[in-house]
């Protein structure tokens, strides 16, 4: 029911919004696409040589380091994503079942996501760093042995390799990563109908059948909703590596280890290389597009076996 | 002041884009400082006609007048009218003061003056002590004061309320009501209301609107309308309980309900309806005497009264239900019995029409017919 | 290495005691000892059996979610207790071997050294004014926007918000490199405005305070209306107030958001003009060992603000960050 149509005004309350979206959402994207597709593309000038796609076979061709920065970047979403979906699940299954404190641990493992991620970074990359790092000296106790994590002089050697940055990273993401996962399962297992659990009983199903069985079927929404949406957040990583490695974007200088698409963006882009910046945000957008369609298709279908 | 509405229609779209007519050619003439229930089932335009009258919806054609003034145009807050929501529409994060206080602020009435004001009309409507309290904290009969309260204190020429009783439970509804003549009553403020509620429509009301798929069926004092409706369905939507209606057959100028004739009418031989009342009925001893008989299924003591079901092969439902008085004897189950049909209490609706034949100029029962003949 | 094990020993403590308190003791019901004595001895051993056997069963539960819960809460607080350790230990402390896991000398001077290394206290001002003023812009953007989109009634509504929407999967790289051109042909590098003004507008707040202008029956509009209220009034007087926690949370969001912002500044700001998280990182390189506990300080520094709000902003963080994961 309405009382009167009322077009200007409505127009009227939108009026910043819509000036605001244009010139910084709606132009540069448009921008962004085109200077991905201009050749010699000058910026100040706004000059531009043709349009085709030699950016992109500058950035995709072979040998270029962007394929390097692609590669980096994948291996952290498949191995990171698995990883903290598995984790946060048995943990939000841990805080569905317990009765006391469960507020405080709730708020613990909220932690994470309330910080900088600059600053935990550092944080992280002091506990690893370097011979007298507090992680080395438990693996030196437990007789697993320490590591050169993250590069500098060191007894374990002068260089870290990629594996143990790469390594590094994971655990941060992974631990950054967590609370809002677990804030989602957490809510969609007290979502879950009591009923279930007291059929399960009554059929006395054992609490492992009764997690496989029932559990996590009834929260594959959720679980899918978090996969995808991470997915999505781990392609676009950079800021933990900033934290973690400083602006080297890894361990020994000048090669950029643990460099992601959107650090070669930014790279790029401070460079003044914007056809190349453009062209891999482009590469980013495909790719992000991809899993939101995904996303999409998979809600509407809100599986549940 | 009155209130007039005169042709007034709304046309909405619905979801495949067809039109529905919500309210079709309304006129309507409401008294001056009278309490009028709009009546109807759900969906018959009851509410549609209200928020019309308040200007929360403009109509698609047609008049209201307040008085002389056409207001059809104006907005809601230029009618000066009070609007009591069926769920209140409180302010949920104001006291109750605050939102008694609200609509004077909007008048920019002096604050000393407003104050005054709100607590006049407060302490009218019985919540005066409860002023600091959040609606949240107040029970629904109070909740539903505060609306009405912050309805009335713009002093309003009109107070429109949309199915005022319908949130509160069987005993605060009856407790309610009175409340609501009361006010209404001491204010003299010319009141429209809105509900489905037969009973509490005519318990109150000074006059009844029966409306029925956006158009009026009749209009006037509940007993009038009670006793002499002019179709079909204002004679069963009225009543607890709901009048008992018979296949009938008019031979001769008597009305025979199967093979007995129940009353006697100046019409040609036709097939029409007949509806008794429950109170209709005056059961008579003997085999002979009584003109109508049937046989008893089941016999509930209701305190004064007794309500009788019983059977009869020409009743449109399985079984019908009339009262009489407790002390009458002789009524057993499995029993036939026989009764007379009180005059004022039954009625013949036309077959097709379903008007009400002895209220009806033959022209208007005639028209449909032709109607119809066409059609064939 | 004594202090880890007797850490570890009071957590287990403590766990244990928890378990004990959190198991409910099977009662025995009353009625059984009217029965017929006989059965009843041998019923009553079955049964007792059978509560023992679940008591067990509860018991092993239990341990196994604490013990779990406890070591991932003990690595999700790691970090922040090992920050706050460094932060306060003394340069030679730092490089101890093995390292201290509780500081033997409290230096709360690091603090303040730390925060002299670099122009912090300038970071820390120009922080705060880009928070405040983006947060403002931002709260004017969402309301009206979200009005229009709630309560209005104006063609092409729908469509308009379903384009709003879909802004939001559009990753933010794409539009930062135009408009990192755009601040330069502005002439805004090295400005507040540059970082004020492209984040008037965010699309996830606008929709989630349109959802709860949504929630607010329409009633209560018309009510409005009838008194004689315009939009923009009902909007302040009633609207607003009634959505305030939302309101609350997108303040709270968009001030952490200011406070943890790196990337932007990083790009269009040089040297004093720079925020926070940038003064931080830039202040001290990961490999410079001598400074750790100095590093460490000022990471402390940027930490317990957020900390703090968190602390008391719990439930309004938790409500905006569960509807979406987008972040600041």
């Amino acid at each position: 029911m309405e009382v009167k149509r009322n077009q200007l005004s409505a127009w009227l309350y939108l009026l910043p919004t819509i000036i605001l979206m244009a010139i910084f959402t709606v132009y540069p994207l448009i921008r962004s696409f085109f200077m991905a597709f201009a050749e010699n593309y000058n910026y100040m000038t706004d000059t531009w040589s043709s349009i085709g796609i030699n950016n992109f076979r500058i950035i995709l061709g072979e040998g270029s380091e962007f394929l390097q920065y692609l590669k980096t970047t994948c291996l952290i979403v498949i191995i990171s994503v698995p990883i903290s979906v598995v984790l946060s699940l048995l943990i939000a299954v841990g805080l569905n079942s317990i009765k006391k404190l469960t507020k405080l641990y709730q708020t613990i493992f909220f932690m994470p996501y309330v910080t900088n991620s600059i600053a935990i970074g550092m944080v992280f990359s002091v506990m690893f760093a370097g011979d007298k790092s507090i992680v080395n000296y438990v693996l030196e106790l437990l007789g697993i042995g320490g590591q050169n994590w993250l590069g500098g002089v060191s007894t374990y050697g002068n260089h870290a390799s990629y594996v143990s940055q790469m390594t590094v990273l994971l655990i941060y993401i992974v631990w950054h990563s967590l609370p809002f996962k677990i804030l989602v399962l957490l809510s969609g297992l007290q979502g879950i109908d009591k009923q279930y659990y007291q059929a399960a009983q009554i059929d006395s199903a054992s609490k492992f059948t009764v997690l496989t069985k029932i559990t996590v079927p009834l929260l594959s929404p959720q679980i899918a909703f978090l996969t995808t949406t991470s997915f999505i957040g781990a392609f676009k990583e950079y800021s933990s590596v900033i934290g973690l490695f400083g602006a080297k974007e890894g361990a020994t200088g000048g090669h950029y280890d643990m460099r992601t698409i959107v650090g070669y963006i930014y790279a790029s882009l401070t460079d003044l290389n914007v056809g190349e910046a453009c062209a891999g945000a482009v590469v980013l957008f495909v790719i992000i597009m991809v899993f939101t369609l995904l996303k999409n298709f998979i809600s509407r279908k809100q599986i549940h076996y | 002041m009155d209130i007039k509405i005169v042709h007034l229609t709304k046309v909405f779209a619905d979801k495949d884009q067809a039109e529905v007519r919500a309210v079709d050619d309304l006129d309507i003439v409401i008294p001056s400082g009278k309490l009028i229930g709009l009546l109807g089932p759900s969906g018959c335009g009851k509410s549609t006609t209200l928020y019309m009258i308040a200007g929360l919806l403009s109509p698609t054609d047609g008049q209201i007048y307040f008085g002389d003034d056409d207001v059809t145009k104006l907005s809601p807050e230029k009618r000066g009218i009070g609007l009591v929501f069926q769920n209140y529409a409180l302010y949920p994060h104001m006291t109750v003061k605050q939102n008694i206080l609200f609509p004077l602020q909007n008048l920019k009435v002096p604050k000393v003056e407003a104050l005054e004001r709100a607590q006049k009309v407060a302490d009218l409507v019985d919540i005066g002590s409860l002023m600091d309290r959040k609606p949240r904290q107040l029970s629904g009969g109070q909740q539903q004061r505060v609306a009405i309260a912050r309805a009335l204190v713009k002093e309003p020429d009109v107070l429109l309320l949309d199915e005022p009783l319908s949130n509160l439970d069987a005993r605060l509804r009856l407790q309610t009501r009175e409340e609501i003549k009361r006010i209404q009553r001491e204010t003299g403020i010319t009141t429209v209301f809105v509900t489905h509620d037969q009973e509490e429509a005519m318990s109150i009301s000074d006059e009844i609107v029966v409306m029925k798929l956006g158009v009026v069926q009749q209009q006037g004092k509940p007993q009038d309308v009670y006793n002499n409706p002019v179709n079909k369905f204002v004679a069963k939507f009225l009543g607890t309980p709901p009048i008992n209606m018979f296949n009938a057959e008019i031979v001769d100028g008597k009305v025979m309900i199967g093979e007995e004739a129940i009353a006697e009418v100046p019409f040609e031989n036709q097939e029409v309806e007949v509806g008794i009342r429950p109170e209709g009925f005056e059961v008579v001893d003997g085999a002979d005497s009584g003109a109508f008989s049937f046989v008893v299924e089941q016999i509930e003591f209701i305190g004064r009264d007794k309500s009788i079901v019983a059977r009869h092969p020409n009743c449109q439902t399985a079984s019908f239900r009339f009262i009489i008085d407790a002390d009458i004897q002789g009524v057993e189950v499995g029993k036939t019995i026989r009764a007379n049909v009180k005059p004022n209490k039954r009625y013949i609706f036309h077959k097709v029409t379903e008007k009400n034949m002895e209220l009806s100029s033959p022209e208007e029962l005639e028209v449909v017919e032709q109607v119809e003949e066409l059609g064939e | 290495m004594p202090l880890l094990i007797i850490f570890s020993l009071i957590i287990a403590l403590f766990v244990i005691v928890i378990i004990y308190k959190t198991i409910e003791k099977p009662s025995r019901r009353d009625g059984r000892l009217n029965h017929n004595l006989v059965i009843d001895e041998t019923i009553e051993l079955e049964y007792q059996k059978q509560i023992r056997r679940e008591i067990i069963a509860k018991v092993v539960r239990y341990v196994i979610a604490y013990s779990l819960l406890t070591v991932a809460a003990f690595l999700v607080v790691f970090p922040f207790y090992w920050m706050f350790a460094t932060s306060v230990k003394s340069a030679e402390e730092v490089m101890k071997m093995p390292p201290t896991i509780f500081p033997h000398e409290i230096h709360i001077e690091n603090f303040k050294v730390a925060m002299q290394s670099a122009n912090f206290g300038r970071f820390l001002i120009n922080t705060l004014i880009v928070g405040v003023f983006s947060t403002l812009g931002t709260l004017v953007t969402t309301v009206t926007s979200a009005f229009a989109f709630a309560r209005l009634n104006f063609r092409g509504r729908d469509l308009l918000f379903s384009m709003f929407i879909a802004t939001m999967m559009i990753p933010g790289e794409m539009m930062v490199i135009t408009n990192f051109i755009t601040i330069m042909e502005w002439g805004m590098y090295n400005t507040y405005a540059a970082m004020i003004i492209p984040f008037w507008v965010s699309t996830y707040y606008i929709y989630l305070l349109r959802n709860t202008f949504k929630q607010i029956p329409n009633e209560l509009y018309y009510a409005a209306k009838v008194d004689g209220t315009s939009d923009f009034k009902y909007l302040l007087k009633v609207m607003l107030p009634i959505a305030s926690p939302t309101i609350i949370t997108i303040t709270i969001l968009k001030l952490m958001g200011a406070w943890n912002s790196y990337v932007w500044p990083n790009l269009i700001t040089d040297e004093d003009m720079r925020l926070i998280t940038n003064g931080l990182r830039g202040s001290f390189s990961s490999e410079d060992g001598a400074t750790v506990h100095l590093q460490m300080a000022a990471t402390t520094v940027v930490t317990v603000p957020l900390l703090l709000v968190f602390i008391f902003f719990r439930k309004y963080i938790m409500r905006g960050v569960s509807r979406s994961g987008i972040k600041g």
